[in-house]
């Protein structure tokens, strides 16, 4: 059965092409995507993800647990901070990458993606029993928004949250009793994640929509991450690999006491590595074949698209690291048809964020 | 509603034909580039290649999707529109007036099966 969120009318109504995104009714795009990403690298836009997963770690060792199941450092962080992190496997295989709200020394907010909400929590519960706290499910009492862009803060101060917020740091939480604020995203700019009740989201919604902020869809979301190059799980991120495969080695904090996967990964060699990459003809997607000059593949494209900001072909690509040669000249096979592609060492596009 | 015009054949996939003696002009319909939005990229065949009826014989890409464009006729390519490859938006703009491809066919009455304006209107109203 396919998922509403509590804004699908409101997508309705504004014209938005609506998909099923794991088993969720999603807008897609609205009016243009082209469109959708300028207003977001140029001013201001606002994405509705509720589908996303929200859970909650109550008690005296909630810090305890998540240090032990995630790969960075909870403890060492501040209080009312985000913290990115893989959760992987005792094998060092990710499960997912998700975001953890520490919101006080005995509570935590976990955020996940969509499609692994149920994979992510039964693995958590499987591992929360000998410590003393608990783990709950509360996705469905929350709607999420994303507004994103330069003038993110002029228009948060403007919205019934229920709390003044202040200029934040990065990274950073704000909260009462319902709303939970933090200055985070997906899109490289600077912008604020809002998670509330599914009624003050409504609220909040139609106040961006008369305050003039442009509704984006998931389309022109993937196409902001890919210009900065954050992974995707399903994407750059799965099963098979490990943080150490997919430059995440920043978040994987091996000094730190013991975790799931830390055996594992302090003594592994990694196997691949993602490149960033640009084609000036051509548009290079997601399983398109990576080559060498010889013809021989030596890895696959795990996103790709046309960047709006580069108005060209650009892609993360897993790469064999056995079989790779950064110096060497690079091939994508689109269509049968061989491509040269530019090795980026930098992100696409840098986004705006403090 | 997307623009149709008389006197053009189209097929199940939004594309238009039209004939002009024995060489067929094919492009997309108003319909398909409303659906597909901006279109970033376009791969056509090389003059001479020899197309087949039911086969891709090229692509259009927006920014986020890959449609293949599938010929409703068998023939020779006799000239592609260069001016679509360098100017892929030329098709959000003027569907009808860019064409993709001519086609020299082998035999005319491969069009007879394709629908006429008036029930290539009846079919997008019904998928739309």
């Amino acid at each position: 059965m396919t998922q509403k969120t509590s804004l699908f009318e409101e997508h309705e109504a504004l014209g938005a092409k609506m998909v099923d995104f794991a088993g969720w009714l999603m807008p897609i795009q609205y009016k243009n995507l082209k469109e959708e990403v300028k207003a977001i690298r140029e001013s201001v836009g606002v994405f509705d993800v509720s589908h996303m997963g929200e859970f909650f770690i109550k008690g005296p060792e909630a810090i305890k647990f998540a240090d032990y199941v995630v790969t960075n450092d909870i403890s060492g962080a501040e209080n009312l901070k985000a913290i990115y992190s893989p959760l992987c496997r005792e094998d060092g295989t990710i499960i997912d990458d998700l975001i953890v709200y520490k919101l006080a020394e005995d509570e935590l907010m976990i955020c996940v993606n969509a499609a692994n909400i149920k994979k992510d929590f039964d693995w958590l519960k499987s591992k929360v029993s000998s410590f003393d706290c608990e783990l709950t499910d509360r996705s469905s009492d929350f709607s999420l928004l994303a507004l994103q862009g330069p003038q993110s803060f002029e228009i948060l101060k403007k919205l019934s949250l229920g709390f003044e917020p202040s200029d934040m740091a990065y990274y950073s939480i704000e909260r009462s009793e319902d709303t939970l604020v933090a200055r985070t995203g997906y899109t490289g700019e600077d912008g604020f994640e809002i998670f509330a009740s599914h009624d003050r989201i409504k609220k909040i919604w139609k106040e961006m929509m008369d305050l003039g902020v442009a509704p984006c869809g998931l389309g022109s979301r993937d196409v902001l991450r890919l210009e900065v190059c954050y992974p995707l799980y399903g994407h750059e991120l799965n099963d098979e690999v490990t943080p150490l495969d997919s430059g995440l080695k920043w978040t994987v904090k091996l000094a730190k006491n013991d975790f799931i996967g830390k055996a594992s990964l302090s003594d592994y060699t990694p196997k691949y590595q993602l490149i960033k990459l640009t084609l000036d003809k051509g548009i290079p997607r997601d399983g398109y074949s990576v080559e060498n000059t010889a013809g021989n593949q030596i890895g696959e494209i795990t996103s790709g698209t046309m960047s709006v900001v580069l108005n060209k072909g650009i892609a993360l690509a897993r790469v064999k690291k056995e079989l790779y040669n950064p110096e060497a000249e690079i091939i994508v096979d689109i269509r049968g048809r061989k491509y040269p592609a530019e090795l980026n060492k930098k992100p696409f596009v840098t986004g705006g964020h403090k | 509603m997307a623009k149709i015009l008389d006197g053009l054949k189209y097929t199940e996939e939004h594309e238009w034909i039209s004939l002009d003696g024995n060489v067929a002009t094919i492009g997309i319909s108003d319909f398909a580039q409303s659906s597909l939005g901006d279109i970033v990229f376009v791969e056509l065949p090389e003059e001479g290649e020899e197309i087949e009826s039911g086969a891709s014989f090229g692509v259009v890409e927006s920014i986020k999707s890959v449609s293949d464009l599938y010929t409703p006729v068998t023939g020779k390519v006799v000239e592609r529109n260069n001016t679509v490859i360098d100017t892929p938006e030329n098709l959000n703009e003027d569907a009808f007036g860019s064409w993709l491809i001519k086609v020299e066919l082998s035999d005319v009455t491969q069009l007879d099966d394709l629908m006429d304006s008036e029930s290539y209107k009846a079919y997008c109203e019904a998928n739309a």
